[in-house]
């Protein structure tokens, strides 16, 4: 991915997957019901977070075709596993666990790669990118809570 | 990933009149997506009677429209911003597809234009006279801006959304009625702003868009009842139209032809002075008027090692750079450079590689050889093309080539460098690349072009500034945008008054 458009459109859409993952693990871990379901509806808000800061910033006198130059793999940020249905609570944190740690390695290479732009576009990323973290932090401290596996 | 287009069935262009869609009695002309070769639209050439009924029309409106409360008519801009917002990406990907640009150049152009809408939605404030009590014993004086009348604009191929929206909010806001001349290549955004103007509420008559070609124009200049023109196109065009208008009085921004210089000082971030430079010459396939055109690393404080050293990395981080540019349909994401226009405008750039190689300069990347992202016919596609060895006098050096073609000069020193700039006619845009503030200080006061860059390879100003140019780039006084564009389409009324 070189283009700004083909990096905010990957964003959406892993912002989309992970909603999906997190209603999911909702579903099947009453446990974890309330935290998952507020990363979901977090996610919403990242995709409208990051499309806002696109849409509203673009200009043709900023390098938008040409910031993401180094490029980004998409192959190596995507949500392309799901949890398998025998997999107990503490699996599905680590899995989740996991997830969250790509999608921030996403978007930090994401807003350093984009500090050419319109500011609000790194901004953005490196908002996403704290967020991660922080979900990293609750969920460890959850999986944390449960004790030795 | 290819995203979906918005145009699925080949749209017949009408002329928009007096509030209604009108078909014209002119010949229709194929306008076709420049990357796959498909006719997209059928526009009409239309008429002098035709464009004599849009003026007459625009005449018969600007009485109640100029009498309407400023408020009242930035309502309808108001209305026409959360219209574009709704519609914005239908409305980029129509660039792209009219055009060839790519999606993120389409959603920059239609944010741009949006711009336009918002900065003139302020008309209630920045339409305001001024006024001084006691100029004299119990006499005051004051300053009321009045709207004129009519006004022309001629729109260009390269940007056909934003660039009629640099002078038509303002022109309306301001209580004057247009008539837009879209270009007939890529008419398509216009079409769609005038539905949109239509269901904001702007009245009939006062927003006319008239499609077609020379009969037009002149339809325009020669029109008693037209005020002033706005033209954004080449410099003969724009020479003329100037001449035309100062024989018949009328008001005129003529923004014209440009070759703009980028300067790298030994100084700069050359990783970020490239990547501004990928877009500065290479963005809209090189179709800008602001574009890039003659690249010049200057040699200030280097000895003849040092130079040749320093010239040499800025040749080759060029030349590597943009032969990694991914050239393609633009409503593919992926993609970074779209192809030109059409056919011929590709024929006309391909000639001046021709010319280049002919007149001694060096080919260091050939554009001729296309390669693209995806399987299109490579009709209208060029690939990015570095020349390095380029001097001022060359046809490449010196003329506007409209096309994915960067020209690298040398320069020994900064003064050489400005000279190079002031012995061409163009006085568009420059750029400076430099950490130094003392060298980017003797650039913006020094160089004698509208628009200057410091560290930034597209000086494209905001729409809260004007868009500016010199010499052979722009005839006129005022320019599009902002302040003076509001100046532009307003007479200023002086009154003196006391009472007995």
């Amino acid at each position: 991915m070189k283009t700004a458009s083909a990096v905010i459109s990957f964003a959406a859409n892993l912002e989309g997957d992970m909603a999906k993952l997190y209603e999911d693990l909702a579903r099947r871990y009453p446990e974890g019901r309330e935290i998952f379901l507020s990363f979901s509806k977090g996610n919403g808000q990242n995709r409208a977070l990051l499309e806002r800061a696109y849409y509203e910033a673009i200009t043709d006198a900023i390098e938008a075709c040409f910031s993401f130059e180094e490029g980004l793999d998409p192959g190596a940020y995507a949500l392309d596993a799901k949890p398998t249905g025998a997999m107990g609570f503490a699996d599905a944190l680590r899995f989740a666990i996991e997830a969250e740690g790509r999608a921030k390695g996403f978007y930090e290479e994401a807003a350093r790669l984009s500090r050419g732009l319109m500011a609000d576009i790194p901004r953005a990323f490196e908002i996403i990118a704290r967020k991660r973290g922080d979900r990293i932090a609750k969920l460890k401290a959850l999986a944390e809570g449960l004790g030795p596996a | 990933m290819i995203l979906e287009e918005p145009i699925k069935e080949v749209i017949t262009i009408k002329n928009y009149i007096d509030g209604e869609w009108v078909a014209s009695e002119g010949e229709l002309m194929d306008v076709v997506n420049p990357a796959t070769q498909e006719v997209i639209a059928k526009v009409p050439i239309s008429t002098k009677e035709e464009v004599e009924a849009a003026i007459d029309a625009a005449r018969r409106a600007f009485p109640i429209w100029r009498s309407t409360p400023p408020l009242s008519r930035v309502r309808c801009l108001f209305r026409m911003k959360e219209i574009m917002e709704d519609r914005f990406e239908e409305l980029s990907r129509i660039q792209t597809m009219e055009h060839g640009k790519t999606i993120d150049e389409s959603r920059g152009e239609t944010r741009r234009g949006i711009e336009n809408v918002e900065v003139a939605t302020g008309i209630p404030s920045l339409m305001m006279g001024y006024n001084l009590e006691d100029v004299a014993s119990g006499v005051d004086e004051y300053l009321i801006r009045q709207p004129l009348g009519v006004f022309g604009i001629v729109g260009p191929f390269n940007f056909p959304f934003m660039v009629p929206l640099w002078f038509a909010p303002y022109a309306v806001a301001t209580g004057n009625c247009v008539v837009i001349k879209p270009s007939s290549e890529d008419p398509i955004s216009q079409m769609k702003i005038a539905e949109i103007a239509e269901e904001a509420g702007i009245p009939p008559g006062v927003w006319n868009v008239v499609n077609g070609g020379r009969a037009v124009v002149s339809g325009m200049l020669d029109h008693p009842d037209v005020a002033g023109i706005c033209f954004v196109g080449s410099t003969p065009v724009g020479r003329d139209i100037y001449r035309r208008c100062g024989e018949t009085g009328k008001r005129v921004i003529a923004q014209c032809g440009a070759k703009n210089f980028i300067l790298v000082m030994p100084d700069a971030d050359l990783d970020r002075t490239i990547a501004a430079c990928m877009t500065s010459f290479f963005g809209n396939a090189g179709q800008r008027c602001l574009a890039g055109a003659n690249l010049v690393p200057v040699g200030e404080g280097l000895s003849e090692r040092e130079y040749e050293a320093f010239h040499g990395k800025v040749v080759r981080a060029m030349a590597e750079s943009a032969a990694r540019i991914a050239v393609g349909y633009g409503l593919d994401d992926s993609v970074q450079m779209g192809p030109l226009r059409d056919k011929g405008k590709k024929e006309r750039v391909a000639g001046y590689i021709g010319k280049g190689v002919e007149e001694g300069a060096k080919l260091v990347l050939d554009g001729r050889d296309v390669r693209l992202i995806g399987d299109w016919p490579h009709d209208a596609f060029l690939n990015p093309t570095v020349f390095e060895g380029v001097s001022p006098d060359m046809a490449i050096g010196r003329e506007e080539i409209f096309g994915p073609v960067a020209c690298i000069m040398r320069a020994r020193s900064f003064d050489e460098a400005m000279e190079m700039i002031h012995g061409n006619p163009f006085g568009n845009s420059a750029s400076i690349f430099t950490s130094s503030g003392k060298w980017a200080r003797e650039f913006q006061y020094g160089v004698r072009c509208g628009n200057v860059g410091i560290n930034v390879g597209l000086p494209a100003p905001m729409a809260f500034f004007p868009f500016s140019g010199m010499k052979d780039s722009f005839f006129g006084t005022l320019h599009a945008q902002g302040s003076e564009a509001i100046r532009f389409f307003t007479e200023s009324k002086v009154v003196i008054q006391r009472w007995f």
